[in-house]
C-alpha cells in the first residue's frame, strides 16, 4: 500500500528529506521542489501534497500547529518527533508517553467523535487505515476540510516510511530521519546478532477464542518481525489469521510466545501446556513457552516497535541479544 | 373525513375524525420540529443556543452572523449536526413507512422493513465491499472513489438490498401470483442463506470486524450533505407514491379476493408496494446500515392511536418515525457515539414487550 | 332506474371454459362450456351440486379468474377488455364472509366500497359520502355505522357486507352463497333485503344458492349447473323438477306446490 516511489526516494538513511509527489497537471497546484542534501533544516514547502498509505492525495496547507491523532501508534510517532505539544486530540487508548493523558480524547471506545474533532480545529489528522478508522469517517473529515493522513504499515520498512511521512507532514524531517536511522541501526544490530544462529520454529499466540487459535498471518507484520529476530514464524491464514490445531501440531513449534498473556492473566505456560493436543509439540515438551508481556510493543506499529523486535529476539535467542 | 346527516338518519362520520387527524398529525409535526431543534442544539460539544441560532440563520437564511462563534461551532452545527439530524429523520421516516406497508402487505403485525431480505442482502453487499481489499488485494478500491457521493460500501449495500428482494420475489412467483405466505417464507429462507454468507465473510474479516459490526448495528455517524442529496429524492418519490396508495392498502387488508373485487389489481399492487417499500428501505440501509426496531415498533404503536386506516397511518408513521430516530440518535451521540441501532434496540424491545402485555390484558388486538 | 324492467343484455356468457392448475401439473377443468345471459335488472339464482363450478363461474363473472375458451361479455364488451377499477364500479360481490380487520368502524369499511370510484387523493367527494350514507341506510346498517366491527353480531356483519357491496353502486350484484353461515331468520331477511334493493336500485342479481327451495322462493329464474354446464335455465316451476334433481343431485324428491302456488321440493324418506 505504501507507494514505492516514496520508499525509493527516502531509503538513503541519513538526511533524507521529504519530497512532495505531485502528479497534478494543473499549474496552479503546489509542487514541492526536490531538495538538495543539506545538514540544515530546509525551508518549509507548504502547501504540501503527500500520498498516504491508502493512496489518497492529501494537501496540507500550512505547518500544522494543531494535530489530532486517531490511533495510539500515530500519537507515539508524533511525540517521538518532538511534536507532542501540538497534539489537541488523541484516543482513550493512548498510554505513551505519559503526557498524552492530559490531551482531550476524540476517539472513545474505538469510535470517532466527529464533533470533538471539529471543535479541536486541527490542521492535520492522522488516521489508521484498513478500516480501523472507517473510511466513511475519513471521507467525512476530509469533506469538512481537514487534511487526513491514513497510515497502515504492513512491515518494519512500512513503519519507517510512515515515520518519514509524518515527519514531512509536520515539518520535522530531520527528527524523522534521525529516528528512522536509529531504529534501522538497532534492527540491523538484532539481525546481525542472530545471523548464523539456528532458526527455531516460533509460534506467536495472539489469542484463543472459542476454540479458534489466532496467530500471525502469512506475510504479516508480526511474522516479518519474528523473521528479523532470527526465528521461523509459524503463520496462520493470511486473511483470517486463524490456524487449525492440526496444522499447528504438524508445524511443531519449538518456541511458543504468548502475546495474549499480556492482557489475560489466565493464559500461563502451565495452562497452555495442559491444553488438549498441545502436549505433542516440541515447545511444550521442552518447556519453551514464554509470556510476551511486551506484546504491545510488538503489535503497535510505532517508534517503539524496535523495542518489540528486541524483546522478540531476546525471547527467541536469549544468549545472543541483550 | 366529514360527518354527514340527513333529516331521517343519524349522524354518520366517514373516515378518521377531524379531531383525531389533527391531534395525530399535529402532534407528530410538533414532535418533529422539537426533535429537530433539540438534536441540532445538543451534542457532545456544547454549542450555546445563541450560537446555534446564529449559525442556522446565517447559513439557511443568509442573515449576517453578528457574533464571534466558539471555534468550530459553525462547522459542528451546519456540517456535522444538521446533516446528521436530517439524515436521522429521513431514515426514521423511511423505515417507519416501509414497516407500515409491509405489515399491511404481508398481513403480519410482526413484519419489519427487512423481512423479505433487504437487510440480509444489503449486509452481504456492504460486508463484501468492506472485505474486498483484503480478499482481492489486486482490487484496490481507493477510499476516494465514490459515485454520486456514495462510497463503494453504500452502493453495494443499496444494490444488495434491492437485488435480494428481486430474487425473493422471483422465487415466490408461481402461476403469475405471489401468495403472501410464500413471500414471507421465501424471504426468510433467502435471508438465512445471505446471512450465512455474510457470517462467513465476517470470519475472515480480521481487523475489519469492528467496522463491519458498526455497520450492522446501524449508525448515522458519517452522515453528510452528499448522502442526503442521494437519499432525499429517492425517499421523497417512494414516500409520496406509497402514501397515496392508502386506499389500496386498506383494501388488501380484506384479503386478495375481496381486494380484487374492489377493483385492485392485486398482483400488480403487491409488486408495486413491495418495490417501493424496498426502494425506501435499501436507500436508508445504504446510508445508515441496518437500524432495527423503528420499522416494527412505530407502526405498531401508532395503530393504537390512529386505527388501521392507512389514510392517517401512513403519513403519521413518517412523522413519528422521523422524530423518534432523531431523538434516538441524539441519545446515541450523548452516550459516547454508540451506534444508534443499539439505542433503538435497547429502547424498542422493552417498549414492544410492554405493548404486547398491555394489549393481551385488554383483549383487543394491537395487531392490524 | 326503474325496477324490474328487463332491457338489453347486461351479461352474456357463451361456451365458457375455466379451470385451475393442479399442484402436480396439469389442470382441473371445472367449467366445460357454460351459456348464460343476464339482462339488466334481472334476478337469477344459480344452483348446483358442490364442485359443479358455481363459485368458479362467479369468479369468472367478477373478472377475478381468468377463463379458458369461451366469452364473457359485460355491457357488450368482453370482460378481459375492462379495466379492474371500471369493472368494480359496475359489479359488486357479496361474499359468504369476510375477515374484518380489527379496529375499523362499520362506516369506514363501507367507505372502502368507494375505492373503485376514488377521485381525490385523500378526501372523499360529496358523491362518495352520499353513496356511503345511502348504502348504510339501504342495508339497514345506519344504526351500527359507528360501531367497531369486532363487536358486531352475525346479522350485523351480514348487513355490513351488504352495505359494502352497495357502496360500490353496482349495476350487477353477485352473491356467493351468502346464506351458508346464516340461520333461517337471517337467510330470509337477507334475501328479502336483496329483492327490495333490486327494486329500489334496479340491480341485476345473480345469486349462488345451495338451498333449492330458498332459490325457488327468492328468484323468478333459476339456472342449474351440472358438470360444468348449465343444464336447465328458466322459471323454478319448470326447472326444479324431480327428474332434474335426481339427475343433478342424486337425491329423490317429490314435487309439491305451496299454498301460494309455488314449486316446492320435498325429500322422500332418508
Amino acid at each position: 500500500m505504501v507507494p514505492t516511489r516514496l520508499r525509493a526516494l527516502l531509503l538513503p538513511p541519513l538526511l533524507a528529506l521529504a519530497v512532495a509527489a505531485c502528479a497534478s497537471a494543473s499549474s496552479s497546484s503546489p509542487v514541492a521542489s526536490l531538495p538538495a542534501v543539506s545538514p540544515t533544516e530546509p525551508a518549509a514547502a507548504y502547501p504540501l501534497t503527500l500520498i498516504d498509505d491508502a493512496g489518497r492525495r492529501v494537501v496540507i496547507p500550512a505547518d500544522p500547529e494543531r494535530i489530532v491523532s486517531l490511533a495510539p501508534s500515530n500519537t507515539e510517532i508524533v511525540c517521538a518527533l518532538g511534536a507532542c505539544g501540538q497534539l489537541v486530540g488523541v484516543t482513550d487508548f493512548d498510554d505513551y508517553p505519559a503526557q498524552v493523558a492530559d490531551v482531550a480524547d476524540v476517539v472513545i471506545g474505538g469510535s470517532v467523535d466527529v464533533e470533538q474533532v471539529v471543535a479541536a480545529q486541527p490542521q492535520l489528522i492522522l488516521a489508521a487505515g484498513n478500516e480501523l478508522i472507517p473510511t466513511t469517517i475519513i471521507d467525512q473529515l476530509t469533506s469538512l476540510g481537514f487534511p487526513v493522513l491514513s497510515l497502515y504499515p504492513n512491515s518494519l520498512d512500512d513503519v519507517y516510511d510512515d515515520i518519514l511521512l509524518v515527519g514531512a507532514a509536520i515539518h520535522e524531517p530531520t527528527a524523522a530521519a534521525e529516528l528512522v536511522a536509529s531504529m534501522q541501526l538497532r534492527a540491523e544490530a538484532v539481525g546481525a546478532a542472530v545471523t548464523g544462529a539456528e532458526r527455531p520454529r516460533v509460534f506467536y499466540e495472539v489469542g484463543l477464542f472459542e476454540g479458534t487459535i489466532y496467530t500471525a498471518g502469512e506475510d504479516s507484520f508480526i511474522a516479518s518481525l519474528i523473521t528479523i529476530a532470527g526465528g521461523e514464524p509459524i503463520t496462520g491464514d493470511a486473511v483470517s489469521t486463524a490456524i487449525q490445531l492440526e496444522d499447528l501440531i504438524d508445524a511443531d513449534p519449538q518456541l511458543i510466545l504468548l502475546g495474549d498473556a499480556a492482557y489475560d492473566a489466565s493464559v500461563t505456560p502451565g495452562v497452555v501446556a495442559a491444553r488438549v493436543g498441545w502436549g505433542e509439540m516440541t515447545a511444550v515438551s521442552t518447556g519453551q513457552i514464554v509470556v510476551m508481556l511486551d506484546d504491545l510493543l510488538v503489535t503497535r506499529p510505532g517508534p517503539r516497535v524496535v523495542d518489540g523486535l528486541e524483546a522478540l529476539a531476546r525471547a527467541i535467542h536469549p544468549g545472543l541479544v541483550d | 373525513m366529514r360527518a354527514v346527516a340527513t333529516a331521517t338518519s343519524p349522524r354518520i362520520s366517514i373516515g378518521p375524525s377531524l379531531t383525531r387527524t389533527a391531534i395525530v398529525l399535529g402532534g407528530g409535526a410538533l414532535l418533529l420540529a422539537t426533535a429537530l431543534v433539540v438534536a441540532v442544539a445538543v451534542g457532545s460539544v456544547g454549542v450555546g443556543i445563541g450560537d446555534t441560532l446564529a449559525v442556522l440563520g446565517h447559513r439557511l437564511l443568509g442573515l449576517p452572523l453578528g457574533r464571534t462563534l466558539s471555534p468550530g461551532a459553525e462547522q459542528i452545527i451546519f456540517d456535522v449536526r444538521l446533516p446528521r439530524v436530517l439524515t436521522a429523520m429521513l431514515v426514521g421516516g423511511g423505515l417507519a413507512l416501509a414497516g407500515t406497508v409491509f405489515q399491511a402487505l404481508l398481513r403480519n403485525p410482526m413484519a419489519d422493513p427487512y423481512i423479505i431480505g433487504t437487510a440480509a442482502g444489503a449486509s452481504l453487499g456492504a460486508i463484501a465491499a468492506l472485505m474486498a481489499p483484503i480478499l482481492v488485494p489486486a482490487l484496490v478500491i481507493g477510499s476516494g472513489s465514490s459515485w454520486l457521493g456514495l462510497g463503494v460500501v453504500q452502493v453495494m449495500a443499496f444494490v444488495g438490498g434491492l437485488g435480494s428482494v428481486l430474487l425473493v420475489y422471483a422465487i415466490s412467483r408461481a402461476n403469475g401470483r405471489v401468495p403472501v405466505v410464500t413471500l414471507l417464507l421465501t424471504g426468510y429462507a433467502v435471508s438465512s442463506v445471505l446471512a450465512a454468507g455474510a457470517a462467513l465473510l465476517m470470519f475472515f474479516s480480521g481487523q475489519r470486524l469492528g467496522a463491519i459490526f458498526g455497520w450492522l448495528m446501524g449508525s448515522l455517524a458519517s452522515a453528510r450533505w452528499l448522502n442526503l442529496a442521494f437519499a432525499a429524492p429517492l425517499l421523497a418519490v417512494s414516500g409520496i407514491l406509497l402514501v397515496v396508495r392508502w386506499g389500496r392498502l386498506n383494501a388488501l387488508l380484506l384479503g386478495d379476493g375481496p381486494a380484487a373485487h374492489l377493483g385492485v389489481d392485486v398482483e400488480r399492487e403487491k409488486l408495486v408496494l413491495t418495490m417501493l417499500a424496498t426502494l425506501a428501505t435499501s436507500t436508508v440501509v445504504a446510508i445508515s446500515g441496518t437500524i432495527g426496531f423503528v420499522g416494527l415498533v412505530v407502526p405498531h404503536v401508532l395503530r393504537l392511536a390512529t386505527g388501521p386506516d392507512h389514510r392517517l397511518l401512513l403519513p403519521a408513521s413518517i412523522l413519528y418515525g422521523a422524530a423518534l430516530l432523531a431523538l434516538a440518535d441524539l441519545g446515541a451521540r450523548l452516550a459516547g457515539g454508540i451506534p444508534v441501532g443499539i439505542v433503538t434496540a435497547l429502547l424498542g424491545a422493552p417498549f414492544f414487550l410492554w405493548l404486547l402485555r398491555r394489549s393481551r390484558r385488554t383483549g383487543a388486538g394491537a395487531s392490524a | 332506474m326503474t325496477a324490474g324492467v328487463v332491457t338489453d343484455q347486461l351479461l352474456t356468457v357463451r361456451g365458457l371454459e375455466a379451470g385451475y392448475p393442479l399442484a402436480g401439473g396439469g389442470r382441473r377443468e371445472v367449467l366445460r362450456g357454460v351459456d348464460l345471459s343476464l339482462a339488466s335488472g334481472e334476478l337469477v339464482a344459480l344452483v348446483g351440486a358442490n364442485g359443479s363450478g358455481k363459485t368458479t363461474l362467479l369468479r369468472c363473472l367478477a373478472g377475478t379468474l381468468a377463463s379458458g375458451s369461451g366469452t364473457v361479455e359485460f355491457e357488450g364488451r368482453p370482460l378481459a377488455g375492462w379495466r379492474r377499477d371500471a369493472l368494480a364500479r359496475r359489479i359488486a360481490v357479496l361474499p359468504q364472509q369476510l375477515d374484518l380487520p380489527v379496529g375499523f368502524r362499520v362506516a369506514e369499511l363501507v367507505a372502502m366500497g368507494r375505492l373503485p370510484h376514488a377521485r381525490r387523493l385523500f378526501a372523499s367527494t360529496a358523491d362518495d359520502e352520499r353513496a356511503i350514507r345511502r348504502a348504510l341506510l339501504d342495508a339497514d346498517a345506519g344504526e351500527i355505522a359507528e360501531r367497531p366491527v369486532e363487536e358486531l353480531s352475525g346479522g350485523e356483519r351480514q348487513r355490513l357486507l351488504v352495505a359494502m357491496a352497495l357502496a360500490q353502486e353496482p349495476v350487477l350484484l353477485l352473491l356467493d352463497e351468502p346464506t351458508v353461515h346464516l340461520d333461517l331468520a337471517h337467510q330470509v331477511s337477507l334475501l328479502a333485503a336483496i329483492r327490495r334493493l333490486r327494486e329500489q336500485r334496479g340491480l341485476a342479481v345473480l345469486a349462488v344458492l345451495h338451498d333449492l327451495n330458498l332459490a325457488a322462493a327468492f328468484a323468478p329464474r333459476v339456472a342449474v349447473l351440472h358438470d360444468g354446464r348449465v343444464v336447465a335455465d328458466g322459471a323454478p316451476d319448470e326447472v326444479l323438477s324431480a327428474v332434474l334433481v335426481e339427475r343433478v343431485f342424486g337425491v329423490r324428491v317429490d314435487e309439491a306446490t305451496t299454498a301460494g302456488g309455488r314449486r316446492h321440493l320435498a325429500l322422500r324418506e332418508l
